[in-house]
């Protein structure tokens, strides 16, 4: 780095770039006594801090998200998470319908939510083993509020998506796995 | 519902497939990932396009995703690569955007303002990426040195030494030290 006047040392033997940390990371300085006496390190402080203030400020203004952002990010993530997901396969006469087992675990995930006692539910859609076309198994992760018997409250949750899942879907429900991992307090 | 939910709660459902628990991820970190890209790059498409592709970046590696860092800390570490990557194929020449301030003062004080600022903006768009990587998360994002060297796969002596000189140089090209 070439010598310019900020690497230089003051008169009275300090340094100006460690008078730029203490200002920069708001330290202590080093030698308190005679920073509180010197005229030279008053100086410079004064002018590091008046400058510093500058790159303060800047990191103080707000930074607004592009609007749309999240959306744009999501339509994104979405269009991936829909070519790695499978589909249950409705047969028709006509043709055949396919529906994403992403879809079928947001449905279930809406029901389970409006049971009363969940804070937080996701449920995840996964072929039935063996595979059938119109079968799934669903893994549902839940937190809870503080409250409700636990066990009851698991059974209402595979009561409403065993009963509501398939009449919204046309997916018929194998299996129903719960998972309480959190209560909130 | 889940505005009061731990991260780890939603990373783990989000790992399941939960898209809804990645969207709020998002909307969680979005303005920390979108303002480390922007006081890098200081091209608002370029922090646009850097944010969308960290995220994304980002779910398609959650599997790997062990929870031994924060969610904010391999946030960071994802954008702050995906910026190192922009600014190694990026013209000298780029223009930077004109910096947005928010003040109440009067038009001659909010230019002076505004023309301080954009010279902070300049002085960092000159730093060499590294040291400008470092700067950001230490100055911009409240990061400490040894959480700086984590994002940036780094010692700490490495950390330090770059911030000391991105600030001199800063100091250097603003102020009255020239």
């Amino acid at each position: 780095m070439a010598m310019t006047e900020l690497t230089r040392i003051l008169p009275c033997g300090v340094r100006l770039e460690d008078l730029l940390l203490q200002v920069a990371d708001a330290a202590p300085p080093a030698d308190e006594a005679h920073q509180a006496t010197c005229p030279y390190c008053q100086t410079a402080l004064r002018r590091l801090r008046r400058d510093w203030a500058d790159v303060t400020e800047l990191a103080n203004q707000p930074v607004s998200v592009p609007r749309g952002l999240t959306q744009q990010i999501m339509a994104h993530v979405r269009s991936l998470a829909a070519q790695a997901s499978d589909y249950i396969l409705l047969g028709h006469p006509q043709g055949e319908s396919r529906i994403s087992h992403i879809v079928i675990g947001r449905v279930a995930q809406r029901l389970v939510s409006t049971v009363p006692g969940i804070v937080f539910a996701s449920v995840r859609a996964e072929p039935h083993t063996p595979p059938q076309a119109d079968r799934v198994a669903l893994s549902i992760q839940l937190v809870v509020r503080f409250g409700p018997a636990l066990h009851p409250l698991a059974e209402s949750v595979r009561h409403r998506v065993q009963r509501q899942t398939p009449r919204l879907t046309g997916a018929r429900i194998e299996r129903i796995d719960i998972t309480i991992n959190d209560m909130a307090v | 519902m889940t505005g009061q939910l731990d991260d780890e709660i939603l990373v783990r459902a989000a790992q399941e497939g939960d898209l809804d628990a990645f969207e709020e991820l998002v909307r969680r970190h979005q303005v920390p990932v979108y303002r480390v890209a922007l006081r890098m790059l200081g091209v608002r498409a370029d922090a646009q396009d850097a944010a969308q592709e960290t995220f994304v970046r980002a779910w398609r590696s959650l599997p790997r995703f062990r929870g031994g860092s924060s969610m904010s800390t391999w946030l960071y570490r994802i954008v702050t690569r995906r910026c190192l990557d922009k600014l190694a194929k990026r013209r000298p020449t780029e223009a930077l955007d004109e910096i947005e301030v928010e003040d109440d003062l009067d038009p001659a004080q909010a230019a002076e303002h505004r023309e301080r600022l954009r010279a902070v903006t300049h002085a960092i768009a000159t730093l060499p990426p590294e040291q400008r990587a470092a700067l950001v998360l230490r100055e911009f994002e409240g990061l400490s040195y040894q959480e700086v060297a984590e994002v940036l796969g780094t010692s700490l002596a490495a950390v330090k030494g770059r911030i000391h000189r991105a600030r001199l140089t800063i100091i250097q090209e603003t102020s009255s030290w020239q």
